[in-house]
């Protein structure tokens, strides 16, 4: 896949130069060192998600001269619902749009065969498993789609990256950005142990566990309620 | 190194670009210190201290280009520092979702606040936060009708406005200050004063309890602070104070007692942070600044001895000063 000179520059350009910060000194979001993402050719990052923040911080946070080939994966009916909003979110965030609803026998417009058909490209891929922004600070069940396309894939490898404060910062429902020391957690490049859906997805789950565990938000048990 | 920096900054006294070079010669010396020993005994660990002084040279230049070139641009940034500090504190104590409406008026009382130190208007600028907020922030609260936690949101709100807004707002207001007859340094020098000493006293009680440390002094908030730490760096603090007085209008025993209250005030201020930390499970409040942790790391005692030096100032030197002949 050759890399789009025009497109990996304005990329480049938006995210970060523009983008990153005001994320950074504004929004106060505390990034990671993620240069380690440069020696892998293809991944998906799979992260926990609470917020229209979560796929701008992502983006952001990566290695520039690879976000052209980053897609998140983005659902239709929320995104692509008009045409400009479409090709505009087609060019800057390179969205990889898929319907939420459809069935296997849609073919190729099924959305797992959508996402295979991008990895196949050479794309890496953001998706958010959850399947929609779930209440702050709260991780909800991941869907077991990501599971059935690393077992259809074996040999890609999967990062989790954990997010803290984002949805305090941009909850669902409100258009008001609180700056907030909202962090994004990258864990390290998994292989999947093995091409079982069901195995994978506990992999999965476990990952997560272990950083909600390390970084999550504990909560007061002194509560009296 | 004098001349060049009164040709950078024209206009400041001679006492303040000595203090300058003062600052910029010990900092060329301990990086000299370094660099040597990091030749000479690459076995020693000494890294944290290399990234803790990388990040210095950064803070000084910083802090030196902010308040040193134009006065305005000094309000705006001390506002900046306010921010950054209140937004780590609010991150770090989790507030509940519906405190999103308060907390976003509570950031809207730091440009309020900078401003009116920025017009000199004393009256306002000193209720602003311990009155109006105080009044208004509850009921913004209340609005939202989520009564569980609230009491405890009230008091965090208002304690973290307190300290990180109206606590460093005091380095603004020491800005305005008017002119005193054969003063020079004015209100920069005094802030230079201030700035300098509680970093020393940071680094002076670090030292001495590193060197000497045996007695804790509170084990169970913050283990590595020993009375030996505590004592020794208020002593070299005050011994410090004495001899860069000349930025003050102080006379030697007020420098002396000054000193000695700025030592024991930002002790105060760096363990009560700790305890909130400790309060908390966290080490520093973020990452912002290599080898410190988070702004509020650094600025933690200087929220504590900011107001507590300027009423000092404020009542041994300026008498009979009343703000709002300079208004009106």
């Amino acid at each position: 896949m050759e890399k789009p000179f025009f497109k990996s520059t304005c990329m480049k350009l938006v995210y970060k130069c523009i983008c990153k910060p005001i994320l950074k000194f504004f929004v106060g979001i505390q990034y990671p060192d993620c240069s380690f993402l440069k020696n892998e050719k293809q991944f998906i990052l799979i992260a926990n998600h609470n917020s229209h923040l979560d796929t701008l911080s992502l983006m952001t946070s990566l290695p520039g001269e690879m976000l052209w080939k980053v897609k998140p994966v983005a659902a239709e009916d929320y995104f692509g619902n008009t045409k400009l909003k479409a090709k505009f979110s087609n060019f800057f965030i390179n969205t990889l749009l898929i319907n939420r609803k459809s069935k296997k026998e849609d073919g190729p417009n099924y959305s797992i065969n959508k996402i295979l058909k991008a990895i196949d490209d050479g794309y890496s891929l953001i998706l958010f498993p959850e399947g929609t922004r779930g209440e702050p600070e709260q991780m909800s069940k991941m869907k077991s789609g990501i599971a059935r396309i690393l077992s259809q894939r074996p040999g890609l490898k999967y990062v989790p990256v954990y997010m803290t404060g984002m949805g305090t910062s941009l909850p669902k429902g409100s258009g008001i950005v609180l700056p907030y020391n909202a962090t994004l957690h990258f864990g390290q490049p998994t292989l999947p142990e093995s091409d079982d859906s069901y195995a994978i997805m506990d992999q999965i789950e476990k990952d997560f566990a272990q950083m909600v565990e390390k970084y999550g938000i504990k909560e007061d048990d002194d509560d009296d309620d | 190194m004098k001349d060049i920096l009164s040709f950078l900054f024209p206009g400041q006294s001679q006492e303040v670009i000595l203090m300058i070079s003062v600052i910029i010669t010990t900092l060329l010396i301990v990086s000299g210190v370094l660099i040597v020993m990091r030749k000479f005994f690459p076995e020693k660990n000494i890294k944290e201290i290399v990234s803790r002084t990388k990040s210095w040279w950064i803070m000084i230049a910083i802090f030196i280009c902010a308040i040193f070139i134009n006065n305005t641009i000094s309000y705006i940034c001390l506002g900046i520092l306010s921010f950054f500090a209140f937004r780590e504190l609010y991150s770090v104590l989790h507030f509940r979702q519906s405190d999103r409406n308060a907390l976003l008026v509570a950031l809207l009382a730091i440009p309020v606040q900078y401003s009116l130190a920025y017009f000199t208007w004393y009256g306002a600028y000193i209720i602003f936060i311990p009155v109006i907020m105080f009044l208004l922030l509850p009921p913004i609260l209340v609005i939202k009708q989520d009564t569980h936690h609230i009491t405890k949101s009230m008091a965090m709100l208002q304690w973290s406005l307190m300290l990180s807004v109206f606590g460093l707002s005091h380095l603004a207001f020491l800005l305005s200050l008017p002119d005193i007859d054969g003063f020079a340094s004015g209100g920069r020098g005094l802030l230079l004063f201030l700035v300098f000493l509680t970093e020393a006293n940071d680094i002076m009680q670090f030292v001495w309890g590193k060197s000497l440390g045996k007695h804790k002094i509170l084990p169970n908030v913050s283990p590595n602070k020993t009375w030996e730490g505590f004592i020794g760096g208020a002593i070299s603090t005050t011994v410090i104070g004495y001899f860069i007085g000349f930025l003050t209008p102080l006379t030697t025993p007020q420098v002396i007692f000054t000193s000695a209250m700025i030592a024991i005030f930002g002790f105060a201020g760096d363990v009560v942070l700790s305890a909130v930390k400790r309060d908390k499970g966290i080490k520093d409040m973020s990452d912002t600044i290599p080898g410190h942790g988070g702004i509020f790391d650094r600025v933690d005692s200087l929220s504590f001895t900011a107001p507590a030096f300027f009423h000092l100032v404020y009542f041994l030197a300026y008498p009979p000063f009343q703000p709002f002949e300079l208004i009106f």
